[in-house]
């Protein structure tokens, strides 16, 4: 059935497809369509989850962590600051090796008070051992949600599913709703080997002394690996289901270009946009899509990326003092390439300052046009 | 140390990273090492006191029938009551209740009314259950002197535990100030004939207009019964003391009350000055105004010395009863053929406190005035009647001497009510009363004292209530009550009873109310049907259960006190 919905609602249903078992979640611009639908699914009996209300996101993560641990499907959204004031706990949901799946609606962070899009709320989580899948569409979004849960439950792992403040939040499209019984058939209930057992009490998540801290940490990054693999199947899986596809990155008219330029988020379809009517005139310029940002999918990247002459990363985000934080992922994974391509790396549109066809444009000619990026950062837009 | 083999760890080896659990998953149960090994302090369910019952002259379980109430269960709340107080429907109406102005709620919005949650359980009651019989048959005969409260409770509950029971009355029918004191607009003569009732069902026997004293001496009741018990209450009027006080037209207050309570005629004039401060007084003023008379009281102290229930003395003001504070009589005025004419009176002052901590009025010099009245109804108090008494029983100031058991100095005489105390309240009486028959029967140990520490305010966690204001008792209207004896408090429907009953926070008493088992950490408070008890295999003794007890039924004992605290907890039974 196909409904036009916002992308908060393309969660929400993905999350009542997905039949979540407890849901903890506080509200927060822009997220809170998320939750509020969610709560009116619990409230008439549609979705059969225990709804929790907390008096923060930081209680929101850590509910979703205890309901895990009993072996339940757990669910909850946030923002920016929620996000944050959440981050002890995203350590302890990858720590604890717990699936639980989490969606983020990007926002940019305080001070200046903002409630438009920037990445750096997700991406200041990097390192937590969380998957994190960027979305381009309401339908991707819906779509990544449902997969979210199968790749978390195959490699314990939590999920962040993210998408871009307002641009896809609070924007509504077309978006196919599959039927419930399509999506029992792909996402089936699970079971947790490690659950609570009440007969038989063991300490869960108790002091680890430096003989044994070492080989957990180790099984986690093993399992991180393990996801890169997982995502690529569910995705092939979900396809066998529902004929859709989007793949842990995605090379769009990438075989012959000279400059390839890499987004994330909803400026990867404006880009589409702008590389079909640059290849009308003749400009051999492709564009590659950053679904996947953890697990690194470094195979992909290289094969993909090594044979442009140019690179020009867009980061919607900004690691003070270093560069944007999709380059810096892109430049190590081509690092060690005999004749890798230069990397330009493109400040954009941070704070939710809009990203136009006309922007990439620029973008796109001046790495033409430049042999070797002048700075390790160009910023485009800003006011000098 | 079974439960030590059950648990015998099989603790797999660590070579490489595959036998690693997926997190920080301990190898073994942790029954090896229960958490309750970390506790310094221990979690115990312990109820406590509640100011209501602590307060209650006879110790009714007052959170208890109300929480019987919350379960919808009126029988055992009703049969609750009567374990301590047999005449709820007459409590109900006419207790000044003293565990009101404990109730820990007043300090949070409003008080409960126990009296109307009280009032409508002891009518329901007399409806719905049967009248208890005798439990055993016994060969002791007892002699009671007086059928008010004091005398009735004490029948009730020996008569219940098979004793023989007579009750020796003056007046022609039983009930004492129940029925010749309070008039009918309070305590209505069905309910308090409903209640006596009671005692007919406990074979009591009744020997009415019959005087200790006149008809029968009081050493031949001493020969013919095993025990007596006087309990012939405070009844005989205390003069005004001042010229013409026995002039045509003073009447005693009691004894113009218990000629209308007899439902006989009094002729009494249009303006009537009532002299006292206290709930006789008040009674009489009430009384006179549905007569038709124009009342006023006059009073030598001000509103905030008066001994009259404040209720009382609202209900009286609403009625457009006048009081006058701060005189008091000099000489009562007569006409030429010796009737009442009026009465001077002087202007008073507050002094020093006196022996009862009120500030003690002064007359003011030359403040002397005059006032019209046709009747004046003296109302200064009473006093006991001690003429029958043998001289070897010891006697006080006011009355006969007694202990909180009622033994006088004579074995097997007991003294209980009014008589001892002199003028005190109904429920005081019923309490007396009870405590008494157990003494007698010889079940002291259920005697219950007062404890100096009930559950206060500060005790509770009153984060789990919510502000409700309580249903006040409905009452009929001014205009359709002040001509009529009927009764001015219509009581509570099934609904506000509900309601009102809601609104109790149980303090110190357990309502099983899932808190501490919702917010344990440790899942360490197990749940049966009938109660909670504490894992402490498990319990860290963190005390989240305490805290969140809404009601203070949890306490906190240190570890190492712990055999202490058993020990005297057994003590204590």
């Amino acid at each position: 059935m196909k409904k036009v919905i916002t992308g908060n609602h393309a969660v929400s249903y993905g999350a009542l497809l997905a039949r979540a078992q407890v849901i903890a979640a506080y509200p927060i611009t822009p997220q809170t369509q998320v939750v509020e639908l969610l709560s009116e699914f619990c409230a008439s009996g549609k979705l059969n989850a225990k709804f929790i209300k907390v008096e923060s996101e930081h209680s929101a993560m850590a509910a979703c962590i205890s309901a895990a641990a009993t072996g339940v499907r757990t669910f909850t959204a946030t923002s920016a600051h929620g996000l944050a004031l959440m981050h002890e706990m995203l350590h302890w949901a990858a720590g604890a090796r717990l699936p639980v799946v989490l969606a983020n609606i990007n926002r940019a962070m305080g001070p200046g008070w903002s409630v438009w899009t920037d990445q750096n709320d997700s991406l200041s989580q990097r390192d937590l051992g969380w998957i994190q899948l960027y979305c381009e569409s309401n339908q991707e979004v819906l779509d990544t949600t449902i997969q979210a849960f199968k790749i978390a439950e195959k490699v314990l792992l939590p999920v962040m599913i993210v998408l871009d403040a307002f641009v896809l939040s609070h924007t509504s499209e077309a978006v196919d709703i599959p039927e419930q019984s399509l999506v029992d058939a792909f996402l089936p209930p699970f079971e947790l080997k490690t659950k609570l057992d009440v007969n038989f009490p063991r300490s869960y998540g108790a002091l680890t002394n430096p003989d044994h801290y070492f080989e957990i940490r180790y099984k986690i990054h093993k399992a991180n690996e393990l996801a890169a693999e997982v995502v690529k199947q569910t995705d092939l899986e979900f396809y066998q289901h529902f004929g859709r596809k989007y793949g842990v990155i995605e090379p769009y008219r990438c075989d012959d270009a000279k400059v390839i330029i890499v987004t994330s988020g909803t400026i990867t379809g404006t880009a589409r946009a702008v590389i079909d009517e640059m290849r009308e005139q003749g400009r051999k310029v492709g564009l590659l899509k950053i679904k996947l940002f953890r697990p690194t999918p470094f195979d992909e990247l290289r094969s993909i990326l090594y044979k442009a002459q140019k690179i020009a990363v867009i980061d919607r985000n900004i690691s003070f003092g270093h560069s944007g934080i999709f380059a810096q992922e892109i430049k190590s994974a081509l690092y060690g390439m005999a004749g890798a391509p230069p990397i330009f790396n493109y400040i954009i549109g941070l704070g939710g300052r809009d990203v136009t066809p006309a922007d990439l444009r620029n973008i796109i000619d001046y790495t033409f046009k430049t042999d070797t990026p002048p700075t390790n950062i160009i910023w485009q837009g800003v006011r000098l | 140390m079974k439960w030590l083999e059950k648990y015998k760890p099989e603790i797999p080896v660590l070579e490489k990273e595959s036998d690693y659990p997926e997190w920080a998953i301990s190898l073994t149960s942790t029954l090896l090492n229960p958490t309750g090994t970390w506790r310094i302090f221990r979690p115990v369910y312990l109820n406590k006191i509640p100011p209501c019952n602590n307060e209650c002259p006879t110790n009714e379980k007052i959170q208890g029938y109300i929480d019987y109430v919350k379960q919808n269960k009126l029988v055992d709340a009703y049969k609750l009551i009567l374990e301590d107080n047999p005449f709820p429907a007459i409590t109900g109406r006419v207790c000044y209740h003293p565990c009101e102005s404990v109730c820990n709620r007043k300090d949070y919005d409003e008080a409960l009314s126990i009296h109307c949650i009280e009032r409508f359980i002891g009518d329901w009651g007399l409806k719905n259950v049967s009248f208890e019989k005798p439990i055993t048959k016994r060969k002791e005969s007892v002699a009671i002197i007086g059928s008010g409260p004091a005398g009735m409770t004490c029948a009730y509950y020996l008569a219940k535990h098979g004793y023989n029971v007579t009750i020796f009355e003056k007046k022609t029918k039983l009930g004492g100030m129940l029925r010749y004191g309070i008039p009918a607009y309070r305590l209505p003569k069905n309910v308090l004939n409903n209640e006596i009732k009671k005692l007919i069902a406990l074979d009591v026997k009744f020997k009415t207009n019959c005087s200790v004293g006149k008809q029968i001496s009081f050493d031949e009741l001493r020969k013919s019964f095993d025990f007596i018990v006087i309990s012939h209450g405070a009844h005989q009027n205390r003069p005004l003391g001042v010229p013409n006080d026995d002039a045509d037209g003073v009447f005693s207050g009691l004894e113009f009350l218990s000629i209308i309570n007899a439902g006989k005629k009094v002729k009494i004039g249009k303006k009537v000055a009532v002299i006292g401060g206290g709930n006789t007084a008040i009674d009489a003023a009430r009384s006179c105004l549905r007569l038709g008379s124009i009342p006023t009281i006059l009073y030598r102290r001000t509103k905030a010395e008066m001994p009259a229930v404040p209720d009382e003395i609202r209900a009286c003001e609403d009625e457009g009863i006048k009081i006058e504070f701060l005189v008091a009589p000099v000489k009562v005025l007569t006409n030429k053929k010796g009737k009442v004419s009026g009465v001077e009176l002087i202007r008073m002052k507050l002094g020093k406190p006196d022996a009862s901590g009120r500030r003690r009025p002064v007359p003011i010099e030359n403040s002397n005035f005059t006032m019209k009245f046709d009747t004046i109804i003296s109302a200064i108090g009473e006093q006991v009647d001690l003429s029958f008494i043998t001289p070897d029983i010891i006697k006080t100031d006011w009355g006969i001497k007694a202990d909180f058991l009622g033994k006088t100095n004579v074995k097997n005489i007991y003294a209980i009510g009014d008589c001892v105390t002199g003028p005190k309240t109904v429920v005081e009486a019923i309490g007396y009363g009870k405590r008494t028959a157990w003494a007698i029967i010889g079940l002291e140990d259920k005697i219950i004292y007062k404890s100096e520490n009930p559950v206060k305010f500060t005790d509770l966690n009153t984060d789990y209530f919510e502000p409700l204001p309580k249903i006040p008792m409905p009452e009929l209207a001014v205009k359709f009550r002040k001509n009529n004896f009927k009764e001015v408090h219509t009581g509570y429907d099934k609904h506000m009873l509900v309601r009102e009953a809601e609104r109790c926070f149980s303090c110190g008493v357990c309502n099983k109310c899932d808190n501490c088992f919702v917010f344990c950490p440790d899942l360490s408070v197990i749940k049966d049907n009938s109660a909670y008890s504490f894992d402490y295999d498990y319990c860290k003794g963190c005390g989240v259960c305490a805290h969140e007890c809404p009601r203070n039924a949890i306490s906190m004992v240190e570890e190492s006190k712990f055999e202490e605290f058993n020990k005297e907890k057994l003590n204590r039974g």
